[in-house]
């Protein structure tokens, strides 16, 4: 803001700016607005409708939450109309968008910034409230209160307003010259005058290159929805815990609670491909942490719909069916946390800036479990009671903060940290404490040949398999709370530690489904698991014929995983004659059993084709007696350096890098570099163009090129090429006049020219006379062109020089004389300057890396999507013919 | 209930196991000092080093000779200076870094890094006024 006061204009104090489209922006803060007061209304008579149920508060919340939805959309659809139009007044459209960005890349601009991606789940949970409205019958009002109060804070994480140093949210409708005022001091614009500021930033930064890729278009919204819909069970299970109702949540939370797992599943998988298809890492899971973060919610919400499931069809296990429905919802608002606040930044790829909302994100969470803990007391008097006792918590400390005087805030600020972290840690004990008391379960023995009691022990290993992530992925806050200095786990720690957790998942998985709930007859689970176990051992066996996998370890995951596939594929077999609407379990559970075999067979058997022995040591010492010391330096050497043309064999390949070749893709250059494969056992071929491109704002991207087949990935990757090497200058520059059709050899001795034949064209500009001449130099040949243009208006004469790094040589045409002008004998000269330097060999460092049996991956997943689908639409069908 | 509680409890003691291991085994964020002397303790775990490039010294990647061998010189935050080998590729936006996190351990005289995530200023802020297109005119 200082910037401002600078400026030449100051005296004058309101500036007109022109060619500003004022109006669209004002219309949106307008519906957003719209969108928070509405929000804020139907909240309050949906919740009031609760409480005392009267048909005029009802309407009110309906027709409230009609006018939300359509601001919700309108401010969607105002802020798409900005990119569209390429109003870059407004900063959002600037920061994310440019004019080249074809119209499907236009709707990624919403999830490369926060404010674009608090839309989108504002915009999601809209839908979902509109369909709960028509759907969720006598738990409309609670619910959608519910939902309404998640759409009141949310939506003023985006309102923007300002009161005083207070600022609540960030507006995507803000004006560039307000985010950056120091863009109005620019130099060139004391010339146009700042009114005009607009004729200098006709276009925008442009999106990120990584998000222009098909897989960005559609794997952000759909991870957003599944977050969205982690909201829905959450609010069925306080409605229920609010009113005191016993077992009805359970149905419609089944339901939105599959779906959720369903869709954020497919989210996830959706992202890893995207990064196993343009990122360099060469993979699809990397436990990144922004990658676990949503991992995290996956995990608990399936836990929770397997505990839903119990409780429906036997009436245990109330209390932890709740927890961990509520849990998930309050883990989604911690993922986001974590990957919106910044605080991952240095451990994380991903990366997103604070804008100061990670605060707000923060109080959302903590809100949320202050509203269960409040709703898990039975009595009002003590609902009562904690709401004042949790609002003083809240309340109190920001009112110190902001009356105690500077000096004590250092003090003040680590005394509350640990106030708060006990006061938090008590919220949840009692809460935890309150939900087990009121839903005890009437203690009677679980069989053990009962469905619910191996079910609940698979959610329970999930909830383990859990814990370590959430561990893992959380060290960034505990670091930031106690100071520690602690390094997020690396991709072994959580390989080595998942591999064993995933394997009581799968052994639940195959065989649970083979006991009837409350109790099975011996003969039946005894019969139907060993007959899974005998033909899964049998199919390992011969799967392992082709994989070859070795280790213990990975041999047992792979003898569960082929298990888990059987085990289900036979309790499919069995249920044949039975309507293919009975599929969706153990179909979704399948497809996770054949992704599971693809997951370890890419990573355990992946083989890096372009491993090398040869290299220098890494600082080699030589002691006394001459023998050299590695220091114990032991690493493999990933990358081979592949000449152009010079063909290399990796693996069965025989592999030549062919040239490379630039191209412009929508506003920066891109270099694709030619890699001609050969199988030497099958001589089949195949061609792969793996690419790099110099982006302006990122800095140099690779993007790897992969080939498909059925049974195995060839995947590359360029990590450096000889054009990035420092250009060594050309020197020895001479003139010589040289004939046309005469061999000669240049001053410098080292070079002859045969200039061969005069070609003539005319372009816009006048007549270009390009010579065609070979040049030899080093037992090198090629033919080179340079040119003269003359100019028809003023004669002038412009030569444009070639160059040929391979053979070292520039050439300039510099002037030319014709001697005879006889067509027939062409007895032309020309006067030909030539530099000369150490020829460069174009050469790729290439990484190559053959990855067996990824599909499997990606068809597991295929049928996993399958399965929920079925489902949804089976649980769906089941409840409309109850009613 | 019996044996459910059992296995309930067994859980949460591998829980706990799990948690505590992994924190226990996790790299830590050191400087070049600390990394020196840890590594007389257990020479064979990685620590995280933050640092920045040394701009006085040259870069050395030469891959006609080598593609898997990186040589350069880092300073850390309290200002002491290392040189650092590197067994893979140089980094693409290495010398635009302005913030880079090693993953490795000290060979002593040198830093072995097994992995090198570089930070570069654009990737997360807006472009300086100075270098960005929407001052160069454009008709």
């Amino acid at each position: 803001m200082n910037l401002l006061t600078s400026l030449p204009n100051s005296t004058n104090p309101i500036i007109e700016f022109k060619n500003e489209w004022l109006w669209l922006g004002n219309l949106g803060e307008l519906f957003m607005v719209l969108m928070f007061i509405s929000a804020i209304v139907s909240a309050f008579f949906y919740f009031k409708n609760n409480q005392d149920s009267q048909f005029q508060y009802l309407k009110i919340a309906r027709l409230s939450l009609n006018i939300h939805a359509l601001s919700v959309i309108s401010v969607f659809g105002i802020l798409f109309a900005i990119i569209f139009f390429h109003r870059y007044e407004y900063y959002y459209a600037w920061r994310h968008s440019s004019n080249s960005l074809p119209v499907y890349y236009m709707i990624s601009c919403f999830w490369e910034g926060q404010e674009g991606s608090f839309l989108l789940w504002i915009f999601w949970n809209a839908i979902i409230a509109l369909i709960l409205k028509r759907t969720a019958g006598k738990w409309e009002s609670p619910v959608l209160a519910i939902i309404a109060f998640a759409q009141v804070v949310l939506s003023s994480m985006i309102l923007g307003f300002e009161i005083g140093d207070f600022k609540l949210g960030s507006s995507p409708f803000q004006l560039l010259r307000e985010e950056r005022p120091d863009f109005l001091n620019i130099p060139i614009l004391g010339s146009l005058g700042i009114d005009n500021y607009l004729q200098v930033f006709k276009d925008g930064n442009g999106l990120n290159k990584l998000l222009q890729n098909y897989w960005m278009v559609i794997h952000p919204p759909t991870l957003f929805l599944g977050f969205a819909l982690a909201i829905v069970p959450f609010a069925y299970s306080l409605s229920a815990l609010w009113n005191k109702e016993d077992r009805s949540w359970l149905i419609p939370s089944l339901i939105w609670g599959l779906a959720c797992v369903g869709i954020l599943g497919t989210g996830i998988i959706m992202g890893g491909f995207w990064a196993y298809e343009s990122l360099s890492f060469g993979g699809y899971w990397a436990w990144d942490p922004v990658e676990n973060a949503s991992l995290l919610p996956w995990l608990i919400m399936t836990s929770a719909v397997h505990m839903i499931i119990i409780s429906k069809n036997t009436g245990r296990h109330l209390f932890t069916s709740h927890l961990l429905t509520q849990l998930s919802f309050w883990l989604v608002l911690y993922a986001t946390f974590l990957t919106r606040s910044g605080i991952l930044g240095e451990s994380s790829v991903h990366s997103f800036t604070d804008l100061g909302l990670s605060g707000q994100l923060l109080i959302f969470l903590l809100v949320f479990i202050g509203i269960s803990t409040i709703a898990s007391f039975n009595s009002t008097v003590w609902r009562k009671k904690s709401s004042l006792i949790l609002t003083a918590l809240f309340v109190i400390p920001i009112i110190l903060a902001y009356t105690l005087p500077k000096s004590a805030h250092d003090a003040y600020s680590s005394g509350i940290k640990w106030l708060g972290i006990i006061a938090f840690l008590v919220v949840l004990v009692v809460f935890i404490w309150n939900l087990y008391k009121n839903n005890k379960n009437e203690i009677a023995d679980e069989h053990l040949s009962s469905r619910e009691f191996w079910i609940f022990l698979g959610s329970m290993f999930i909830i383990l398999s859990l814990i370590q992530i959430f561990a893992g992925t959380s060290i960034p806050v505990f670091n930031k709370l106690f100071g520690y200095k602690m390094a997020v786990p690396t991709e072994d720690d959580y390989n080595r530690i998942q591999l064993w957790m995933a394997m009581p998942i799968m052994i639940l998985m195959a065989v649970a489904q083979f006991f009837h709930f409350r109790e099975t007859p011996t003969a039946i689970w005894v019969k139907n698991i060993s007959i899974s176990m005998i033909t899964a051992l049998a199919v390992t066996i011969l799967l392992n014929l082709n994989f070859g996998i070795q280790g213990i370890e990975n041999l047992l995951f792979l003898f569960f995983a082929v298990w888990l596939v059987m085990g289900n594929f036979q309790i499919i077999w069995q249920r044949k004659k039975w309507r293919f609407m009975n599929w969706g379990a153990p179909l979704s559970h399948l497809g996770f059993g054949v992704l599971l075999v693809g997951v370890l067979v890419s990573s355990v058997n992946q083989n890096i084709l372009s491993t090398t022995k040869s290299g220098i040591a890494l600082a080699p010492e030589q002691d006394e007696k001459g023998k050299i010391d590695l220091k114990g330096v032991q690493f493999n050497r990933e990358n081979l350096l592949i000449y152009k043309n010079e063909p290399l064999t990796m693996g069965d390949y025989k592999v030549t890098y062919r040239g490379s070749k630039k191209g412009i893709i929508y506003d920066t250059l891109d270099e694709f570099f030619y890699l001609h494969f050969r199988n030497i056992k099958t001589g089949d071929t195949f061609m792969l163009a793996p690419k790099t491109q110099n982006n302006p704002k990122m800095g140099l991207l690779a993007e790897p090129s992969t080939k498909h087949f059925i049974h195995k990935d060839i995947f590359t990757h360029v990590n450096y090429h000889s054009g990035m090497d420092k250009k060594e200058p050309y020197s020895a520059f001479v003139s010589d006049t040289v004939v046309l059709g005469q061999r000669f050899t240049t001053s410098s001795g080292k070079c002859q020219f045969t200039p061969l034949q005069l070609l003539k064209s005319t372009d816009e500009k006048g007549l270009a006379l390009k010579l065609e001449i070979q040049v030899e130099r080093l037992g090198r040949k090629s033919l080179l062109y340079p040119t003269i243009l003359i100019n028809e208006k003023d004669g002038n004469l412009e030569s444009l020089p070639v160059e040929d790094e391979n053979l070292g040589v520039i050439l300039t045409l510099q002037n030319f004389k014709i001697d005879d002008p006889d067509p027939e004998k062409q007895k032309i000269s020309f006067v030909i300057q030539s530099g000369e330097k150490t020829p460069v060999r174009e050469y790729v460092v290439l990484k190559a890396v053959l990855f067996p049996w990824i599909n499997l991956v990606w068809f597991g997943t295929i049928i996993m999507v399958v399965g929920f689908v079925i489902a949804v639409t089976h649980r769906i069908q089941v409840q409309n013919k109850l009613k | 209930m019996k044996p459910l509680h059992i296995i309930l409890i067994l859980i949460a003691g591998i829980a706990i196991a799990a948690v505590v291991g992994m924190w226990d085994n996790t790299s830590r964020y050191v400087s070049f000092q600390e990394a020196d002397e840890l590594a007389k303790e257990n020479s064979s775990k990685n620590y995280h080093v933050v640092c920045k490039l040394s701009k006085a010294k040259p870069i050395q990647y030469d891959p006609q000779k080598d593609p898997n061998h990186l040589v350069f010189y880092a300073i850390d935050s309290l200002g002491f200076e290392k040189r650092i080998e590197f067994g893979q590729p140089k980094p693409q936006d290495l010398e635009r870094s302005e913030k880079i996190v090693l993953n490795g351990r000290s060979m002593g005289d040198f830093f072995y890094a097994e992995t090198i995530l570089s930070k570069c200023p654009s990737k997360y802020e807006d472009a300086p006024v100075k270098e960005h297109p929407a001052n160069i005119p454009r008709n």
